[in-house]
């Protein structure tokens, strides 16, 4: 689900002292703080400008291994997740599609770079519709046509066309899919294919 | 073996196939094995026990990785400076089905009979299909790639019965 609204402060590095709550007991995480929104009211001539804390959900009780350091080890998720498992993804994103910092949800620096790269892949799929990034006031979206794509590791606009692929024996390859998911489960026996 | 028989099971099948977020080369194979008739164990080279197959939605296949960027089309108008280079995009825009064309066209085999069997291949971008031609489908081929849900297509139980993995 989205999160609605994070405010944080701007404390970002300050280590404030062990998360006392479940397992968690490597990494410092700063005391736990729900989510929280700004709320404008218009009163005739005053304005109200509000910040109000949202109802927090709570982490489902009883991770299958409450001895793992960040919520996917905990989970047992470890090398089993992709760019499809929107509902995973999603509880690390925000409501205009950003990802959450580290030190706040509580993942490892490997699985937050592959929960990221994954996050990026499932927007660039269009798994996202109501994430879309917040523009700025009066501006109209143009619809432009769309293309269905998946697996997109470059953003569409940064890529440059290949106009000569090579000879038969060194060939460039075309990037899919991302190489931090080199080491995800493959229940088939055909090895992931990175080029093609 | 009589001509009934034979008239049986050489008769020509018409299948369809939906590319709605489908990889264009993944369509392009099932086609061209469907075309060349190598799925029935009747098949000879020269017996001409091709199919017809019909694609369509081919405006919404869908590429993996950057290939809409990446992947170039090449061509020679014959004529000196006539070196045309067009990324996929741009051919897509252009014409909704070429592309899927252009992969059957290189997956059947370079014989004279590759121009016969894609006289058998129907492409269409969109949903509507003549009428002459929805009269003779018989099958409908299994899509080769199961698209992935959107977050709005799951049903608010699913989401709640999803474990909250963290919290703050």
């Amino acid at each position: 689900m989205a999160s609605f609204g994070t405010l944080l402060s701007g404390s970002g590095r300050l280590l404030r002292g062990l998360l006392a709550g479940p397992a968690a007991t490597g990494w410092f995480r700063l005391p736990a703080r729900g989510f929280r929104e700004v709320v404008e009211i218009q009163d005739g001539k005053t304005t109200i400008i509000e910040g109000r804390i949202t109802p927090t959900p709570k982490a489902t009780p009883d991770p299958p291994n409450p001895v793992g350091q960040c919520p996917i080890c905990r989970w047992n998720l470890k090398h089993k997740y992709t760019y499809e498992d929107v509902l995973l993804l999603s509880q690390f994103i925000r409501p205009h599609g950003g990802m959450l910092p580290r030190s706040i949800t509580g993942l490892c620096q490997e699985e937050h770079r592959k929960i990221a790269e994954c996050v990026k892949m499932a927007h660039r799929a269009g798994l996202f519709p109501n994430h879309r990034p917040r523009l700025p006031e009066g501006v109209v979206p143009k619809s432009k046509p769309t293309l269905n794509r998946y697996l997109t590791r470059w953003a569409p606009s940064s890529v440059k066309p290949i106009c000569n692929r090579g000879r038969r024996w060194n060939k460039v390859g075309m990037a899919v899919g991302s190489p931090l998911l080199k080491d995800n489960v493959s229940y088939s026996r055909k090895p992931l294919k990175m080029y093609h | 073996w009589s001509s009934f028989a034979q008239w049986a099971t050489f008769a020509r099948m018409w299948y369809l196939l939906d590319g709605k977020m489908q990889p264009p080369g993944k369509l392009a194979a099932m086609a061209s094995v469907k075309l060349q008739g190598l799925h029935k164990p009747v098949y000879h080279q020269l017996s001409d026990c091709g199919d017809h197959v019909v694609i369509m939605n081919t405006r919404h296949i869908a590429f993996s990785g950057n290939k809409w960027e990446q992947k170039v089309y090449s061509s020679h108008t014959g004529y000196p400076g006539g070196f045309r280079q067009v990324t996929a995009a741009q051919l897509h825009q252009k014409d909704p089905v070429a592309i899927v064309k252009l992969a059957v066209y290189g997956m059947l085999p370079k014989t004279l009979h590759r121009r016969t069997m894609m006289q058998r291949l129907h492409l269409f971008p969109d949903e509507d299909i003549p009428k002459d031609i929805l009269q003779n489908l018989v099958e409908e081929l299994p899509q080769p790639r199961k698209a992935p849900r959107r977050l709005d297509e799951y049903t608010q139980e699913e989401v709640e019965a999803f474990p909250r993995v963290w919290s703050p």
